[in-house]
């Protein structure tokens, strides 16, 4: 409180802070981070609700995330036009979920739908697959990525329809604890 | 197409089979008949710009309105599209070809189920899922207007969700409404856009009552509010380390991360409790007598701050510094008291903190967790998007490669373990036990006889020469250099072993560790208990003086462990022997160390208040060694365990064995030992607890305050009341244990359901394809004559469209039977059996209709109608059998239902099940007079349709 900013009005700080996690301070840092990514296209007033979008290419540069290989899902993911273009609202409300006050189902969701490459709602083979590529640098060979998609199904899927829905998805999140710590990006 | 023809032909179907369901509950709901073009031309609409782009239906429509119906709505379209064709053939061409341009079916339904949901109508789909889970309770089944297809339903539908939404939100107090608006899954604008209507909404019901109380009431909480925003960002203000800590998330993860919130979190206990003592006990004694009476011989040499000794002895530092007298100043204050009350509640504080956050740990870590999910954890869970350090990255990748191979050829090589093998490995494992355990109580055995050896040496006297000092140093030396050597050898041990998983290997390290360290302690324990007890004259400051010893040395050897082990073995690994590489940080024997570390300033904290002191110090510049030792020597670890198990394992251990032990040795003092007769608070008592007799009886004096004899003399100190107390606590837990017994079992029966679900679900779609799969041949050779009256003159046109005329032919006939039903139930209301003689002709003809459309198809199967039937009929199935569960559900659930109109539906569903099944069996039988297959299916869909009319009389129902 007392130092004045200018940058949001105090009725915008409240519905920040009512809609995501993150107290004013650390919504004011965000917008920093938010600003430094393009210094000259975000203003540094707010109070009248700039239509400001910035590219995915600046998003994916931040540190916090240019190592992710999951980069360009998040962004799309969070972004309002799914492309990755996101707003200063978007992305308040990527970290917000990122943050540690997030709960576990919000969490969850997030993580599937990042996970579900086709948007189709179920993670399905092709997007396990994708997971997996990503995420080992493509140095399994094709019957590895294969059984262990297989394996990832059978042990997840409870109504045997061959795919993760949300709720198988949930229910496995559920047994792995870590999923909280690790599921969390730090700002 | 290729979604059907690569094997994908489940899942479609699937989709399907909700539309079937969706589209007859908007049929009923709205006057198709009546205006068949305009709700066409509204459809048509929807449908192209579903083609173009879901952005372009998302611009259109009013926001979220296709968000809102997306998780339904967007399967629903294809065949609410078909349902609202007008019922002539005629027409149907016309609006075929303005429509399906792009023809079939699947490829519409695809291009839709992946354009439509994009992000934002992914959250909302999340939400209106929770909601409408949120909101089955209060009208079970849903509403039938979910689906309606036109713009202005969308909307209005959008709408009443919101509305509900807003409602329930406002129907919650602040502090909860506020948690609940974070919680939606749903994009921040939409959230914002949730709160002013919620804050509107309460503002307009305000202003209806007292105006001003009410504009008052809202401020004070927003200002509430706001201060409480404050709060919270002054907190994270105070906050240590949280750019260290990212640092070492972003390059080491998670899992060493968990090292440094334990070492903080053991910190901040420390910090805790040194202000409680300092502000309890020393500021009083120093407040009173601000000089402690050193003797003049005894002067500051420097060695004082390794042993504690000498100058040291008589500050407020330990026991013997403290006075026995009720200081009057400004206010009385009872030292004795002070100091037993400051501890005691300290101790007790501190086990309920540790009991709280153990509780929450297991609850949230533990008890769920299941290690038979592993490849599914590590693929989908186990990435740590904490990780930002590109080399961080690339390891992790390669280390996720390795364990999943690992993984993989795991469960070969267990199979393949023979007798021999495990019997050698037993061999190993009792080996290895047997040779650390004799370590451990070796270890222990030798400190005794050290003690031992040091005591006779020591003298009972204030002023030690330089030599004596130095001698005291010998044990604490020992006790940290044991410390230190023996883990490193159960380390080598473990390389011997072959365990299983990683988790029984690092299971097996902490127990030796612990039971080493136990031991160690407990010797130590004992030999101030017993020898130290007897022979010294203020025996209190001695043992906190050994203490202090132990803390300091202990420290000592920690930075020296830390920082040469680690060192020295990133030198090594890197420039002698690359075969080691670079050491990995073991999270589990630092976090040991620490919980040692605790463990003896837990036991301090009576002989020496002012300990926590030297324990902050000591982790804080703790922190910082091992975050440059930890960036400079370290890599990230190979293996990605399950860290936050292994966190709650830590605080278990640092509970039970130690903080219990702690407490038990502090207790035991305080009880049975006689405090030294010539220093320290507790002079003169026969032991440290009877400070509350003597108070007890001072009070019963003095006559002001008779409830708290009372309470002290037939609560605190009759047995009845623990043996009550006990006994309730036990009959309590009995029964928890029998509710948590119950819940697991229904936790099984629930999983078994879903489990027999899926295979009910798979086994007759499995059947289906079967059936379609026996039938082309037969069917291609004997035609149904009404193809060719229908198929007119675009006969080429499509296979499809034919097929399609003949389904929505069925559809309406349906459409008729809900219509006749719905106007049954307007002027009849409650439905009674004997209605479904009358339905059941709508039910013949629509079965008739059906029947046809798949007559139809199987004409055309080598055309491009083949996909369409496996999907409608397993749709059809899949639905009936939603219908029965949905059935069963309600069933069970209601009891006011005509129990005679279930009955004589479910009979006659039954019914046709049964014959459904008895003529499906001849179609296995090669080359049947007739064909069966047909009147199978027919039976089928007889059975689903029955299946309908039963869910729509219970939906009647209510």
């Amino acid at each position: 409180m007392g130092n004045k900013q200018t940058i949001f009005t105090a009725q915008q700080l409240d519905s920040y802070q009512d809609c995501t996690y993150f107290t004013r301070k650390e919504i004011l840092r965000l917008f920093d981070r938010y600003r430094d990514l393009a210094p000259q296209l975000v203003p540094l007033d707010y109070t009248c609700q700039p239509d400001v979008k910035l590219p995915y290419e600046l998003i994916g540069s931040m540190p916090e995330l240019k190592d992710n290989p999951f980069r360009q899902r998040i962004a799309e993911v969070f972004s309002d036009d799914g492309e990755g273009n996101m707003t200063l609202d978007d992305f308040l409300d990527m970290f917000s979920v990122m943050s540690e006050m997030a709960p576990r189902d919000l969490k969850a969701y997030y993580a599937f739908k990042i996970y579900d490459f086709n948007n189709d709602d179920f993670l399905c083979k092709s997007d396990l697959e994708k997971t997996l590529n990503k995420l080992t640098r493509n140095e399994l060979t094709e019957d590895e990525v294969r059984m262990v998609c297989e394996k990832v199904i059978d042990e997840s899927d409870l109504d045997n329809d061959g795919r993760l829905s949300l709720e198988d998805f949930q229910t496995m999140i559920v047994r792995a604890p870590d999923f909280l710590s690790t599921f969390h990006i730090r700002i | 197409m290729t979604s059907y023809s690569n094997g994908g032909l489940f899942n479609p179907a699937y989709h399907d089979s909700e539309t079937l369901e969706i589209d007859r509950r908007s049929s009923s709901k709205t006057p198709l008949h009546t205006n068949p073009y305009a709700r066409g031309e509204g459809a048509d609409g929807h449908y192209s710009t579903g083609q173009i782009s879901s952005d372009d239906a998302l611009r259109r429509v009013p926001r979220g309105g296709w968000q809102e119906e997306s998780w339904r709505g967007r399967e629903s379209l294809p065949m609410g599209h078909i349902s609202t064709r007008p019922r002539s053939p005629s027409w149907q061409h016309d609006i075929n070809h303005s429509t399906f341009q792009i023809p079939p079916d699947s490829q519409y339904d695809r291009s839709l189920s992946i354009r439509l949901p994009s992000t934002t109508s992914g959250n909302m789909t999340m939400r209106r899922r929770r909601i409408s889970m949120r909101r089955m309770s209060m009208f079970p089944n849903g509403d039938p207007n979910h689906v309606a297809f036109t713009e202005d339903a969308i909307r209005n539908e959008m709408e009443n969700e919101e509305q509900n939404l807003v409602k329930e939100l406002v129907a919650l107090s602040t502090r909860d409404r506020i948690w609940a608006i974070r919680d939606l899954p749903m994009s921040f604008d939409e959230k914002k856009h949730i709160r002013s209507q919620v804050l509107a909404f309460k503002s307009a019901k305000k202003s209806r009552q007292f105006t001003c109380f009410a504009d008052c009431s809202e401020n004070m909480s927003l200002s509430f509010r706001r201060c409480g925003y404050g709060i919270r960002s002054a907190r994270q203000t105070l906050e240590l380390w949280q750019g260290i800590m990212k640092e070492i998330g972003g390059t080491f993860g998670t899992s060493v991360l968990s090292y440094f919130m334990f070492l903080k979190w053991l910190l901040m206990f420390n910090i805790f409790s040194f202000l409680v003592n300092f502000g309890f006990i020393t500021i009083p004694q120093l407040v009173y007598s601000p000089w402690p009476n050193i003797s003049p011989n005894v002067s500051f040499r420097g060695l004082e701050i390794l042993t504690g000794a000498g100058y040291f002895n008589n500050t407020v530092m330990y026991y013997g510094g403290y006075s026995n007298e009720t200081k009057v100043h400004l206010v009385e204050y009872n030292m004795q008291l002070a100091y037993f009350f400051t501890i005691a509640v300290y101790m007790v504080l501190c086990g309920i903190a540790l009991i709280f956050s153990m509780a929450s740990s297991f609850k949230t870590n533990y008890v769920l967790a299941d290690p038979a999910s592993n490849s599914a954890w590590q693929l989908l869970c186990s990435w740590d998007f904490n990780i930002t350090n590109d080399k961080a990255v690339r390891q992790r990748k390669n280390n996720l490669r390795v364990q999943l191979k690992e993984s993989m050829s795991e469960k070969a090589q267990r199979e393949r373990l023979s007798l021999s093998e495990s019997l050698k490995h037993f061999g190993v494992y009792l080996g290895a036990w047997l040779l650390s355990t004799s370590l451990a109580v070796g270890s222990g055995a030798s400190i005794y006889y050290l003690c031992q050896f040091e005591q006779q040496r020591a003298t009972d006297s204030a002023n030690w020469s330089l030599l004596q000092e130095a001698e005291t140093l010998l044990v604490p030396f020992v006790v940290s250099l044991m410390n230190l050597v023996v883990p490193l050898f159960y380390s080598l041990f473990n390389k011997f072993e072959h365990y299983s998983s990683q988790r029984k290997q690092i299971y097996a390290l902490v127990v030796r560790n612990v039971l080493l360290k136990m031991s160690i302690l407990a010797v130590l324990c004992y030999n101030w208990m017993n020898v130290v007890a007897v022979k010294f004259s203020c025996w209190e400051s001695m043992v906190g003086q050994a203490l202090y010893r132990l803390v300091i040395v202990d420290f000592l050897f920690l930075m020296l462990g830390s920082f040469f082990g680690e060192f020295l073995s990133n030198v090594i690994g890197t420039r002698l022997l690359p075969r080691l590489g670079v050491p990995e940080f073991d999270v589990a024997r630092n976090v040991l160390e620490l919980i040692y570390a605790q463990t003896l300033a837990w036991i301090g904290i009576y002989f020496s208040p002012l300990l926590p002191a030297i324990q902050i110090l000591k982790f804080f510049i703790l922190f910082y060694l091992k975050k440059v030792s930890l960036t400079q020597n370290c890599q990230p670890p190979r293996r990605s365990g399950r860290a936050a198990q292994m966190q709650t394992i830590f605080i278990a251990l640092l509970f039970f064995p130690f903080f219990v032990g702690a407490v038990s040795m502090v207790a035991f003092t305080a009880w049975s030992l006689t405090p030294s007769e010539h220093c320290g608070p507790f002079r003169g008592l026969n032991s440290t607890y009877n400070v509350v007799e003597v108070w007890m009886v001072h009070l019963k004096e003095t006559s002001s305050s008779h409830w708290v004899v009372w309470i002290y003399q037939n609560v605190i100190r009759s047995e009845i009341f623990y043996f009550l107390i006990s006994l309730i606590i036990i009959v309590i837990i009995y029964i928890f244990w029998q509710v948590t017994r119950g819940r697991k079992l229904r936790i099984r029966v629930l999983r078994e359901q879903i489990v027999n679900e899926g295979k009910d679900k798979s086994f007759l779609l499995e059947r289906l394809q079967n059936l379609q799969k026996s039938h082309p041949d037969k069917r291609s050779k004997q035609k149904n004559p009404k193809k060719h009256s229908k198929r007119r003159p675009d006969d080429h046109s499509s296979g499809g469209q034919s097929t399609s005329n003949a389904m929505i032919q069925a559809l309406l006939a349906r459409q008729q039977l809900e219509k006749e039903e719905e106007e049954r139930l307007s002027t009849g209301g409650v439905p009674v059996p004997s209605d479904i003689s009358s339905s059941s002709s709508a039910l013949i003809q629509a079965m008739q209709a059906r029947q046809r459309a798949e007559g139809q198809e199987r004409n055309e199967h080598y055309s491009a109608g083949y996909y369409e039937s496996p999907t409608n009929t397993s749709s059809a199935v899949t639905q009936a059998m939603q219908a029965r569960q949905r059935a069963q559900v309600e069933g069970t659930y209601d009891a006011s239902d005509p129990t005679s109109s279930v009955s004589s539906v479910m009979m006659q569903v039954m019914q046709a099940r049964q014959r459904a099944e008895e003529e499906d069996r001849p179609q296995w039988v090669p080359a049947p007079p007739q064909n069966p297959a047909p009147a199978g299916s027919s039976a089928l869909i007889q059975a689903m349709l029955a299946r309908q009319q039963a869910q729509n009389e219970y939906d009647d129902g209510y």
